[in-house]
């Protein structure tokens, strides 16, 4: 019994100072998600080849039939990255074309970004968003395929 | 039958390995010679001594065998007490690898195509400016409930 006692002694100061630890992570988390923009770009082809719609566009696909007159829309690609205020994220996009991203400074729930879509040296788009945490804007018009390209832009 | 032979007889005779026309062959021996039947009679004689003998000692060696069993039956159940109750650190080990996991889940949450549908919680969208080198731009808004699209009309390709 008494040597029982003495593998366990040492082990009680390690649970606490875990625990501190994971709180310490746990309050640099959120900290940390202040300062970025969690930056998702969606690519969508348009067409009038079919009449499906992706799944995976969720609750904007109603949306997108009432605004287009396109039959068909089909999820391309989706990526997302976490930028910091100030650095440039860089998406590839259909059709060797890329869009850069940047977060620029703002207050409260409010997300500016710096964008600018390129096709090759051409500069088909630079504009300045202002948009809430979780919104979203579209680009849409460069073709693709048979059809064009509509971005679904969202920042969190 | 020689008093050799009987001899044999009579000891498995005492150990009980006697069959029974080997018995009434060696009774014949015995009541014609007397140096046999005495034999017979010492050796007959001596399982009774010694069972009761062995009784003697058990009851002289209980006492002592009680207490070790007593010692080994308490020492059984300490064993299975030991199992059954898990240990310090058993027991509360899962809050932090539970912890642990939920800060990794957190950092590393999937950054890929394979998340979930789109859910908008605003279509308040500021554009404060826009340009583009070759294409002409259209902005178009539909109303709050419908998300702001800007339309790059590509003048090369039109």
């Amino acid at each position: 019994m008494p040597r029982r006692k003495a593998q366990a002694r040492p082990v009680g100061p390690i649970l606490p100072f875990l625990a501190l630890l994971l709180l310490a992570l746990l309050a640099a988390v959120p900290s940390e998600a202040a300062d970025t923009v969690s930056v998702e770009v969606g690519a969508v082809y348009a067409s009038n080849e079919g009449t499906s719609i992706d799944p995976a566009l969720g609750t904007i696909r109603g949306k997108l039939r009432s605004m287009f007159n396109y039959t068909s829309y089909r999820m391309l690609d989706r990526k997302r990255r976490s930028l910091s205020v100030g650095e440039t994220g860089e998406f590839e996009l259909p059709g060797q074309r890329t869009m850069r991203a940047t977060p620029l400074p703002s207050q409260g729930d409010k997300v500016r970004l710096s964008i600018q879509i390129s096709e090759g040296p051409r500069k088909l788009l630079t504009t300045t968003l202002g948009l809430r945490r979780g919104g979203m804007v579209l680009v849409g018009g460069p073709s693709h395929q048979a059809g064009v390209l509509i971005l679904i832009i969202s920042a969190e | 039958m020689d008093c050799r032979a009987a001899l044999g007889l009579i000891e498995a005779k005492a150990d009980g390995l006697l069959p029974r026309e080997a018995e009434t062959e060696l009774a014949g021996h015995l009541a014609g010679c007397p140096a046999c039947a005495a034999e017979d009679a010492a050796i007959s004689a001596t399982g009774p001594a010694l069972r009761a003998l062995t009784g003697i000692r058990a009851m002289e060696k209980r006492p002592a065998l009680d207490a070790m069993w007593t010692r080994v039956r308490a020492g059984i159940e300490e064993g299975r007490a030991a199992r059954r109750r898990p240990s310090w650190i058993a027991r509360w080990a899962w809050i932090p690898v539970a912890a642990a996991l939920a800060v990794l889940a957190l950092l590393f949450y999937p950054a890929g195509t394979d998340r979930s549908p789109f859910h908008p919680s605003s279509f308040d969208v500021a554009v404060e400016d826009v340009e583009s080198d070759v294409a002409t731009v259209a902005l178009v808004d539909k109303g709050e409930d419908l998300p702001r699209v800007i339309w790059i009309i590509e003048d090369a390709k039109t």
